[in-house]
């Protein structure tokens, strides 16, 4: 098992269309081998449908993802898993009933063995196996913070902690590359910094790359060194985030036309990008001075 | 908790010894009711596996119970002029019956590891109109309309017959009791095998592709895969409960498995409660023990009448007070019989402690 040093995440090209409806057009971007890359844009950007390419559960028309030697596309999703890449879930995707233990436990089953026959008769394999992995197990929910849970069934918890049961569900799979869809949402300031706060931990203690869908500004500007920045399926600009904040297109994306800086065309598309779209983006933006204060 | 967990073992063993000495008590009509109970017990159980753990409904138990009966028969009998068999000795045929349904179902398990929920129930519903169209004209094999007679098993120069006489402490074994340890030899490790499966990780992987089938397969769970290992655990389970069930039966006939007998399994797992085996166990019972219960009472029970007379027939009686019991269950008892016992003792834990309120963290206080 000699894991290759480079294990950066290459997308290029990548282009996705569902019965003539393009979703992603053409987008490329590097994730560096052990950096926080954030891919942020407007609702219906195509960042979503970006994260289920990279994990296997849509198919590219075209363009290629290459994952430390490895061409993704293609790729079955249990397969990507394998790879060491993990993700968390916009929505939450536990098993309700499932204590928090199993659910953790779930995301060693890349690295474990036992099958039907020797899990139903108790083999010395996988009772040792069991035993080793849930103690490890044990370890990473301490570390996110959810330890005093592991007993409850998944779906009796609050939202915030379930959404940390899914990062630990990650990071239990000893990930070389996180996808996390949106950590944060629907959660108060606190629970945001205290995520940001795991997440950051977690990428310099087991040098991850992370690749970070997300709204709240405030944390991309915390966390990523780099930012991707999509519309309407297209990839539109990137850079630092510092760069990103002041780049014309992506004000124009999130804020409308009207606020793009008097020389530009206006008419490159982007005009359409009216309605509930602007009133959400405002927000975002306004939700960064206050997460930065 | 942990100071607890003796318990179980301790509750296992101590069903398992009641069943042991049962048979030196009970007369032949309970001991039928009861074999009837183990054998849909073991059958239910790998239902459940199937559609209790991982979400995957199956129309087509009734198939591979009858693959088990006719499998088990045809590799035990000898050929005689219009029948044929291979003539194996009898526990090999037992086992051979059991792998005989793995194969049934791993010959299925392309579709099985397909479909999802209750496409693969519809699917499966096919299976029983092959296994009866099968049933009725392999008549070489399977006797046909009459069905075949079922050799006795011999294990260990025991035979599972009235013929030669045993008497153990003054009461005579005939072939109920002796099948009845049977039954329980049987019943006894499928539960031990199915909940260090479901425990396990394939139980996980099989939890979560019926709760959030992206989920498993973005953890690395070959989803297909394991939908096709159920399907064919679970077929292995209905060889074993039709192969029991012929003995007991000592006839198999064709009419038997058809698709009430697969409505029968679901109501099973529905009423004992979905995804483990304890609740397979429960509703096997309930669903076997009630029809029988139904023909030897029926005389005192008001609209109950005996089979032709025009009334309605305990067998019928069954199924309209199962049906009720599934409806009931699915209205008020979500977990059934089995969640039921779960509540109980939460309850019971609740009175002798009462629970300190959790303590919201720091950051978590209103503000």
């Amino acid at each position: 098992m000699s894991e290759p040093a480079v294990t950066g995440l290459a997308v290029t090209g990548l282009t996705v269309r569902f019965a003539g409806l393009t979703a992603l057009d053409g987008v490329g971007f590097t994730v560096a081998p052990g950096s926080v890359h954030a891919l942020i844009g407007p609702n219906g950007a195509g960042k979503s449908t970006c994260f289920n390419v990279l994990s296997g559960v849509y198919r590219a028309t075209e363009g290629g993802v290459r994952f430390g030697g490895t061409e993704l596309t293609g790729l079955p999703p249990h397969r990507i898993a394998g790879l060491g890449v993990a993700r968390t879930f916009q929505n939450l995707a536990l098993s309700r009933h499932l204590s928090v233990e199993d659910n953790l436990m779930l995301g060693r089953h890349r690295l474990t063995r036992a099958g039907f026959a020797s899990a139903g008769l108790r083999l010395p394999l996988a009772r040792r196996e069991d035993r080793a992995h849930r103690a490890r197990v044990r370890d990473i929910a301490r570390y996110v913070g959810v330890d005093e849970h592991l007993n409850a069934p998944a779906g009796s918890l609050p939202y915030g902690v379930q959404k940390r049961i899914e990062l630990a569900r990650a990071l239990a799979m000893e990930p070389r590359l996180l996808l996390l869809d949106e950590p944060v949402a629907g959660m108060n300031g606190a629970e945001r910094r205290r995520m940001a706060e795991v997440i950051a931990r977690a990428r310099e203690d087991l040098n991850l790359s992370v690749l970070l869908v997300e709204h709240d500004m405030g944390m991309v500007m915390r966390l990523a060194d780099e930012v991707t920045v999509l519309d309407f399926g297209r990839r539109i600009a990137g850079g630092t985030p510092s760069e990103v904040q002041r780049d014309p297109a992506v004000l124009r994306a999130y804020l409308g036309a009207a606020h793009a800086p008097v020389g530009t065309d206006g008419t490159d598309g982007t005009g359409g990008t009216t309605g509930p779209d602007d009133t959400r983006g405002t927000r975002d933006i306004k939700d960064t001075a206050e997460e930065t204060a | 908790m942990s100071d607890r967990r003796w318990l179980l073992p301790a509750a296992a063993a101590a069903a398992t010894a009641l069943l042991l000495v049962l048979p030196f008590y009970l007369g032949t009509f309970w001991l039928q009711t009861g074999l009837f109970a183990m054998s849909a017990a073991i059958g239910a159980i790998g239902l459940n596996l199937l559609t209790g753990a991982t979400g995957q409904l199956s129309m087509g138990h009734a198939f591979f119970l009858a693959v088990g009966a006719y499998g088990y028969v045809y590799l035990a009998s000898d050929s005689g002029p219009h029948l044929s068999g291979l003539g194996l000795p009898t526990p090999l045929a037992f086992l051979g019956a059991i792998v005989l349904a793995g194969v049934a179902g791993g010959l299925f398990s392309p579709i099985a590891g397909r479909l999802r929920g209750t496409y693969l129930g519809i699917a499966s519903l096919a299976l029983i109109f092959i296994g009866q169209h099968v049933l009725f004209n392999a008549e070489s094999v399977t006797g046909g309309f009459n069905g075949r007679d079922v050799p006795p098993l011999e294990l260990f120069g025991l035979r599972f017959d009235d013929s030669p006489e045993l008497v153990v402490l003054n009461v005579p074994l005939g072939a109920l009791e002796r099948l009845w340890f049977l039954g329980v030899a049987l019943l006894v490790p499928a539960v031990w095998i199915a909940r260090g499966v479901l425990r396990g990780r394939p139980g996980r992987a099989l939890n979560t592709i019926r709760d959030h089938e992206v989920a498993a397969s973005v953890m690395g769970v070959p989803v297909a895969r394991y939908r096709a290992g159920v399907f064919t655990l679970s077929s292995m389970y209905a060889g074993a409960a039709g192969a029991l069930l012929a003995l007991v039966f000592r006839r198999t006939v064709p009419d038997y498995f058809g698709m009430f007998l697969s409505l029968d399994y679901l109501a099973m797992i529905v009423i004992g409660g979905l995804g483990t085996a304890a609740g397979a166990v429960a509703g096997a019972v309930f669903v076997s023990v009630l029809p029988q219960l139904l023909t030897r009472f029926g005389d005192d029970l008001p609209l109950v009448a005996a089979p032709g007379s025009g009334g309605v027939s305990p067998a019928e009686a069954a199924r309209i007070l199962y049906g009720a019991a599934v409806v009931a269950v699915v209205l008020f008892l979500p977990g059934g019989l089995a969640g039921l016992w779960t509540r109980l003792r939460a309850t019971a834990s609740r009175h002798r402690s009462a629970r300190p309120l959790t303590r919201l963290e720091q950051e978590e206080q209103p503000v």
